[in-house]
Formats: C-alpha cells, sequence, structure tokens
C-alpha cells in the first residue's frame, strides 16, 4: 500500500516536473479554451441581458472540449520510446499507472479551468451567487472528466483516427455530468432555476465514485493486449 | 466442424420462426388491431417502435456482457474470449440497426402525435444515447484496431456504457423538471391492439435474436479465416 503511494507520487511528479518544464499541453488547452470563449461570445453575446441562462452551458462546453484537447496529448510522452510498455513492465501495478495519469490529467484540467473561467465570469458578467457549489461542481465534474478521458486516452494511444475517436467515445458517457455540471452551475450564478444543486452535487459525486473505481479496474483488463 | 454447422441449423430455424412472427404480427396490427381514434393509420408505427426500443435495449445489455466475458475471459480461454468479442460486434451492429429504426419511426410517429419530431423527453434522450454509445462502439472496433487492444477498448466502453446507462437515464429524467415524465406508451385497451403490440414485440426479439446469431457465426468464420491467414505467414514467411 505504501510502496503504491510512492510509485503513484513518484510517476504524478514526473509527469508535473516534466510538463512544467515544457508546458506544451497547459498551454495548448488554456489557448484553445479562452479562444472558444471568445468565440462563444461573438456567437452568444447578441443579448447579454440573459447571459445566466447559457452562461453555465459555456461553461461546460468549454471546459469538456479543452480537457479533450489536453487528453490527446496525454500519453503522447508515454508513446514514444516505449515508455507505457516500461511502466507497466516495472513492478508498479496497472491501477497505480492509471490513477497517476488520471490525477495529472486533472491538475493539467484545473490550472486551465482557473484562466478560464475568470474570463468567462468577465466577459459574460456573470456573478457566483454560491462559491461553494460552483467549485464543487467544477471539481467533481472535472475528475469525472479526466477519468473516463485518461481511460480512453491510453486505450487510444496507437490508434490512427484517436483524436476523433475519443470525443466519440467519451462525450457520450459523460453526458450526464454535463448536466448536472450545469445544472449545479445555473444556481452558482443566480439564474432563476428551480434545481436543488445539493442533489446534482450527490449525483456528481456518484458518478466520480463509480467510475473512478470502474475505469481504475478496467485499465488493467484492456491494457494487457 | 460438427458444431458450426449445429449453430448454421439453429440459425436457420431461429429465421423461419422470425420470418413466422413477423407475418402473424404484420396481419395482426393491420388486420386486426383497430384504428386508433385520433391518430388513425399512423399510429401503428407503434408497434414495431417499441418493439425495436426494447430490443436495443437487451441488444446493449448483452454487448456489454459480452465485453466482460471478452476482458475476463481473454488472459484465460481464447476461444471463450473469441466467442465473446464476435457476439460484441454482433450485438454491436444489430443495435444500431435497431437503433435507426427507432430514431426514425419515432419522429414520423410523434409528428402526428405530439406535433413535433423531437423532444428531449427521457425516453427519446436515453435512445439517442444508446444509439450513439453503439456507433462509438462500432467505430472503435474499425478504426482503433481489429487486433487484440482495439477489441479491447471495445469492449471496455460496453462495459462502462452500463453504469453510463444508469447516470445518463437518471440524468435525463430529472433534467427537465423534478416530476417524472408521463408515460406516454399507456392506453392500449382494445384487446387487439394488445395482442398485436405482443406479437409484434416477439417478432422483432426473434428477428434480432437470428440476425445475431447469424452475425456472430459469420465473425466467428471471420476469425478462423484470419488464424488461417496467420498460420500460412508463420509457416511460410
Amino acid at each position: 500500500m505504501i510502496r503504491a503511494w510512492r510509485q503513484f507520487v513518484a510517476i504524478v511528479r514526473k509527469d508535473l516536473v516534466v510538463e512544467f518544464r515544457t508546458r506544451e499541453i497547459l498551454l495548448t488547452m488554456a489557448l484553445f479554451s479562452m479562444l472558444l470563449v471568445i468565440v462563444f461570445a461573438f456567437a452568444f453575446l447578441s443579448d447579454p441581458t440573459r447571459a445566466r441562462d447559457y452562461g453555465p452551458g459555456i461553461i461546460w462546453v468549454t471546459v469538456l472540449f479543452a480537457s479533450t484537447i489536453g487528453q490527446n496529448r496525454l500519453f503522447d510522452r508515454e508513446r514514444e520510446n516505449g515508455c507505457l510498455w516500461s511502466l507497466l513492465l516495472s513492478p508498479t501495478g496497472a491501477g497505480t499507472i492509471f490513477l497517476a495519469k488520471a490525477t495529472t490529467q486533472l491538475v493539467f484540467t484545473l490550472l486551465m479551468e482557473l484562466p478560464t473561467l475568470l474570463l468567462i465570469l468577465v466577459f459574460f458578467d456573470l456573478p457566483v451567487v454560491r462559491p461553494g457549489a460552483f467549485a464543487g461542481a467544477l471539481v467533481l465534474g472535472t475528475v469525472a472528466l479526466s477519468l473516463v478521458g485518461t481511460l480512453f486516452s491510453a486505450m487510444l494511444m496507437n490508434a490512427r483516427m484517436k483524436e476523433v475517436l475519443l470525443p466519440l467515445v467519451t462525450y457520450p458517457l459523460l453526458v450526464p455530468v454535463v448536466i448536472a455540471g450545469v445544472k449545479v452551475t445555473s444556481v452558482a450564478v443566480g439564474a432563476p432555476v428551480a434545481e436543488d444543486p445539493g442533489t446534482w452535487l450527490r449525483f456528481l459525486l456518484g458518478f466520480d465514485m463509480i467510475f473512478a473505481v470502474a475505469t481504475w479496474f478496467l485499465f488493467g483488463r484492456m491494457i494487457r493486449a | 466442424m460438427a458444431r458450426g454447422n449445429l449453430w448454421v441449423r439453429i440459425g436457420i430455424v431461429l429465421a423461419v420462426l422470425a420470418a413466422a412472427a413477423v407475418a402473424t404480427a404484420l396481419y395482426l396490427v393491420f388486420f386486426v388491431a383497430p384504428l386508433e381514434a385520433t391518430m388513425g393509420i399512423v399510429q401503428k408505427i407503434f408497434y414495431f417502435h417499441v418493439g425495436s426500443a426494447m430490443n436495443m435495449m437487451l441488444a446493449f445489455g448483452v454487448c456489454a456482457l459480452a465485453g466482460a466475458t471478452y476482458l475476463a475471459s481473454r488472459p484465460r480461454s481464447a476461444r471463450v474470449a473469441a466467442v465473446a468479442d464476435a457476439i460484441g460486434i454482433a450485438t454491436a451492429e444489430v443495435g444500431v440497426a435497431l437503433g435507426a429504426i427507432v430514431l426514425v419511426t419515432g419522429p414520423l410517429w410523434a409528428k402526428v402525435a405530439w406535433g413535433t419530431y423531437w423532444t428531449w423527453e427521457p425516453r427519446l434522450t436515453l435512445s439517442l444515447m444508446v444509439f450513439l454509445l453503439f456507433v462509438a462502439y462500432l467505430a472503435l472496433r474499425a478504426y482503433a484496431g481489429s487486433d487484440r487492444f482495439g477489441r479491447g477498448v471495445a469492449a471496455g466502453l460496453s462495459i462502462l456504457g452500463l453504469p453510463g446507462i444508469y447516470f445518463i437515464r437518471v440524468a435525463v429524467e430529472r433534467w427537465g423538471g423534478a416530476h417524472p415524465q408521463v408515460v406516454y406508451k399507456g392506453g392500449l385497451t382494445h384487446p387487439g391492439m394488445r395482442q398485436a403490440f405482443f406479437a409484434s414485440v416477439i417478432a422483432m426479439l426473434l428477428v434480432t435474436a437470428t440476425l445475431v446469431l447469424m452475425r456472430t457465426l459469420v465473425e466467428r468464420r471471420r476469425q478462423q479465416v484470419d488464424a488461417l491467414f496467420l498460420e500460412i505467414d508463420r509457416t511460410t514467411g
């Protein structure tokens, strides 16, 4: 157990250190998401008075698309020189490797979300009426995105059309996350909706728990070609 | 190949039964069940539409089960894994066909019944998502490689689809508001209608079973041909 934790920390630290040196993934995700926000502004802001109605949707679409951009590159470094196979050959369990990569993806996406959300809140003039619910939905939702995205990003590492296949495969599974996330974020920015954020936050938590176990378990089974 | 021939014979029997069932159902639908008061003949789309939808869901469940069997038996028994894999692709292809039927006949019925081709009502949304998951499965099989890796990914997707479908269902049911949606598939009061409905569901079940069985057999043959090719390559290469 301690050994698995140390291996987990080692892999996460390796990925974060390598990424912070080049900042490839972080910059691509951040730039893409900010450009997407600007496009959304032009697409929707002809009626700024109703920004609270579509603002949450824009937040979640941006987060979803940008995290997919990051997931496409997540295993790029592992593909070169057969690094992933070397990792699997090491005494590290497959599940530990998966959780480490998913955590890395989580960190990258959360870091990307910070400037993006700031931009959205400013451009669309959204107040954060309930910051706890706002942050909670985003964190829980990003965990879900990271888990599902990392699993399929790993499996599709060598596939020909992985940039298209990854969203095609992950988005149907992540639709409940988007639904729940938009519901909570709508309440959090003060939109006049009659929703109980607690229910939807519990929904997201349940989704995270079940999919964490399922993806963690399946990674080991699927990766052994 | 005696075992193979047995399954082919079962398939032929199933096909004959399915044909008979479809003929019976068509007769009941058009000649026994009465014309519905407000919708007229368009209401009769409903009979095969519901049968297709139910069987699409059943196919998804079987696909997920096959995927789990594939991943579990892959390190142990290559034959069980191959059969499970064949069942997986067969149910996915038939499921996509059924989904296409559901998503085309549904709007045709809805335009007359509700005045609009599509609503984001829970049952429709769920059918759409199941269809999309099937399409994703087939895309994975086609483009993520037909090697063990590609088949493993598709199997994983079908397994994750089970909790995925549960969460999608809960989410879309609460999406439109806290109150549960009214079931629109009620109200088959006339016994003729009930007979036709029952017959068409059974007919679609038999058709689905026949198609899945036949496709599985074709896939098994393809696997055997592939293995022979590899054998030839290995011995002469």
